[in-house]
């Protein structure tokens, strides 16, 4: 049997909203949080690191964008992190 | 488990899955037998490498002294990129640094770049160079089955698409499934986590089609994971890993490209001047690589670059992959200035290893699967077919659960078109192989342009045929029929047309022909033993 319809998103916005936070939220903390962790490692390494773990990361956030219940916390969770993620680097580009 | 969780868990691995399973099939069809691609040109060009490996010496002084026949060579740098398993390297010759020599480049009008082709002015050239056979060729001619099938399995052959996104289109599409496959990998684990262990050992042959699928696909998707996890990440990093490389030039690098590859040790691009004075002293080439070679024990050369050829300030940089048994993650970099005979930089092959080395080699070495001879092969082969058949019972799960009388016609006609049409695709591609395979030994001198047409248009034809059939069933009984004659047909063809029977090769030690053969044979007998129970399946009923 499919999957049980009541458990999923019905309205097509909402899904399309839960695609985009997934691919394009999830994407921008995963190279948030590799970009913050340049500032404690050398940067190649941490680049290096990311083939493997970036994607994996990106697969996960993904993931949950539609496992959470609410969207709009997602994008919430997603846009708060990335911005807290970046805060070094931004203090860096200004200096 | 919690219900809804467990919901959206499976309806995100049901529709990732549908989006790319015909495309990966595709991938691991085609990337299976990839990891004898070294064996499948040995055989279609019956010039086997592992039978001459002691007798034939990479001559570069010949090749240096057949080219200035038809070139001034001086000032001019020379790439040697070395092919793995094979007498082959392709030469990247550049225009001369010496401006009396050189002539000047003709302005070309900005054209698009495509694929693999450069824009090159006249007087610098790009061939394939055969050691053993000592004659060059350009990139068509030396095309053959291995690259091809290779090439296949990320998709090349669709960057002829001619949609533009700053990235070729086949590479793009690849990279998005392989993601994608990485997405379907996860959630077809979480979905299944709570039975992981009681379904394991269930498996139910006599029972209704769909929950053979069923079994068949959790129980091998189980037990293939870890290999097809890594495949899905390492398959990313591969072909698409412009995708984080990119922001990180941006920010990191100010957008300056060719830094970031030099500190992940993709490119050197360190430069030498060129002093107009000429380098007074004779150069052993071929000598020289061989020195190094001995240097580090059981290394193999892969790079050979040559900088101001016979100016004073003339270099050699030789660079070396260890063998994994010596050491897993390396590279090996030797800097040599001819003037005076000193090495201006040695990172030995064997001891010194970085930490970006050991991340680089573990995805190629894990995707390639060429760390332990080829045993590690011939797993790799087996787990990949395993993935083709996770994917074959996944399309047929898919099938099977909506084919139901509460399910509207036309939705189950929409359904069944699309398991039939993916279908059709994918079982015909083992047939069409083997009959690609037969063609190379009945045409003399295939090319590219041949591979492609006898491929991709008897692969159309089947396709089309199979899909017009109406009848999944039908298709996979036939395929496996034709999979039968075709795949024993394929040694036959060699020894009839190539001269190289299987004891031939057997008798010459070329155990690389021989593999391909036997490859073949197994195939053929696995196809026998699967139609028979299909037979006897038939009957019963």
């Amino acid at each position: 049997m499919p999957a049980n319809k009541k458990y999923l998103t019905k309205s097509p916005w909402l899904r399309l909203l839960k695609i985009l936070a997934g691919f394009v939220g999830g994407y921008i903390v995963m190279m948030s949080f590799h970009l913050c962790l340049t500032f404690v490692f050398p940067k190649e390494n941490v680049i290096a690191t990311s083939f493997i773990t970036g994607y994996i990361l990106w697969a996960f956030l993904l993931l949950w964008a539609f496992v959470a219940e609410n969207v709009w916390k997602v994008w919430l969770t997603y846009i708060v992190l990335s911005l807290l993620l970046l805060t070094p680097l931004l203090f860096n580009l200004s200096s | 488990m919690n219900l809804r969780r467990y919901n959206i868990y499976f309806h995100t691995h049901t529709i990732s899955g549908i989006i790319i399973c015909a495309l990966l099939y595709v991938i691991f069809f085609a990337g299976s037998f990839s990891f004898f691609r070294d064996e499948i040109s040995a055989w279609q060009k019956s010039s086997s490498y592992e039978a001459n490996r002691e007798v034939v010496k990479r001559d570069y002084n010949f090749l240096l002294d057949s080219l200035s026949g038809s070139y001034n060579l001086k000032g001019r740098d020379f790439s040697f990129y070395l092919k793995r398993n094979s007498f082959g390297t392709y030469v990247d010759m550049s225009t001369s640094n010496d401006t009396t020599v050189s002539k000047k480049p003709e302005v070309k009008k900005e054209g698009r770049r495509r694929g693999r082709g450069r824009e090159k002015n006249e007087d610098s050239a790009y061939f394939t160079y055969d050691f053993a056979k000592r004659q060059t060729s350009d990139y068509t001619q030396s095309y053959d089955m291995g690259e091809f099938l290779y090439r296949l399995h990320f998709l090349a052959q669709l960057n002829q698409v001619p949609i533009n996104i700053g990235t070729p289109f086949g590479y793009l599409v690849a990279g998005l499934v392989s993601f994608l496959f990485l997405f379907a990998l996860i959630t077809g684990l979480f979905l299944h986590w709570d039975k992981i262990k009681s379904n394991f050992f269930t498996f139910r042959p006599w029972n209704k089609w769909k929950t053979v699928w069923t079994d068949i696909h959790t129980a091998l998707g189980v037990i293939g994971f870890p290999f097809q996890f890594m495949f899905a990440v390492t398959g990313v990093v591969l072909i698409v890993n412009f995708i984080l490389l990119t922001p990180y030039s941006k920010i990191l690098y100010k957008g300056d490209e060719a830094k970031i590859y030099q500190d992940l040790a993709y490119n050197d691009a360190s430069t030498f001047a060129y002093t107009y004075k000429p380098l007074n002293k004779d150069f052993d080439l071929t000598r020289f690589v061989t020195d190094v070679e001995n240097r580090w024990s059981g290394a193999e050369v892969s790079r050979v670059l040559v900088k101001n050829y016979q100016d004073e300030n003339m270099h050699v940089i030789v660079e070396a992959k260890p063998s994994p048994k010596e050491n897993f993650a390396g590279s090996g970099k030797l800097v040599y200035r001819v003037k005076d005979g000193k090495i201006v930089s040695e990172k030995s092959a064997n001891t010194e290893s970085s930490y970006i080395d050991h991340i680089k080699a573990l995805v190629y070495h894990l995707h390639f699967g060429d760390f332990g001879g080829k045993p590690i092969r011939v797993i790799y082969f087996v787990l990949g077919v395993m993935g083709c058949v996770v994917i074959i019972s996944g399309i047929l799960i898919w099938l099977l659960a909506r084919d139901k009388n509460n399910v509207p016609a036309y939705k189950r006609k929409f359904n069944f078109w699309t398991a039939n049409i993916f279908m059709a695709v994918c079982l015909s591609m083992l047939p069409v192989t083997a009959f690609t395979f037969i063609m190379l030994k009945v045409l003399d001198n295939p090319m590219q342009s041949d591979i492609y047409h006898w491929y991709f248009y008897s692969w159309l034809v089947l396709s089309l045929y199979f899909i017009a059939r109406r009848s999944i069933a039908l298709t996979n009984k036939q395929s496996v029929f034709l999979s039968i004659v075709l795949c024993m047909l394929v040694p036959i063809a060699n020894g009839i047309f190539g001269g190289n029977w299987i004891w031939v090769s057997f008798q010459a030690d070329a155990f690389d022909i021989l593999t391909i053969d036997i490859l073949f044979i197994l195939l053929s007998l696995t196809s026998l033993f699967v139609y028979l129970k299909i037979r006897k399946k038939q009957d019963k009923k």
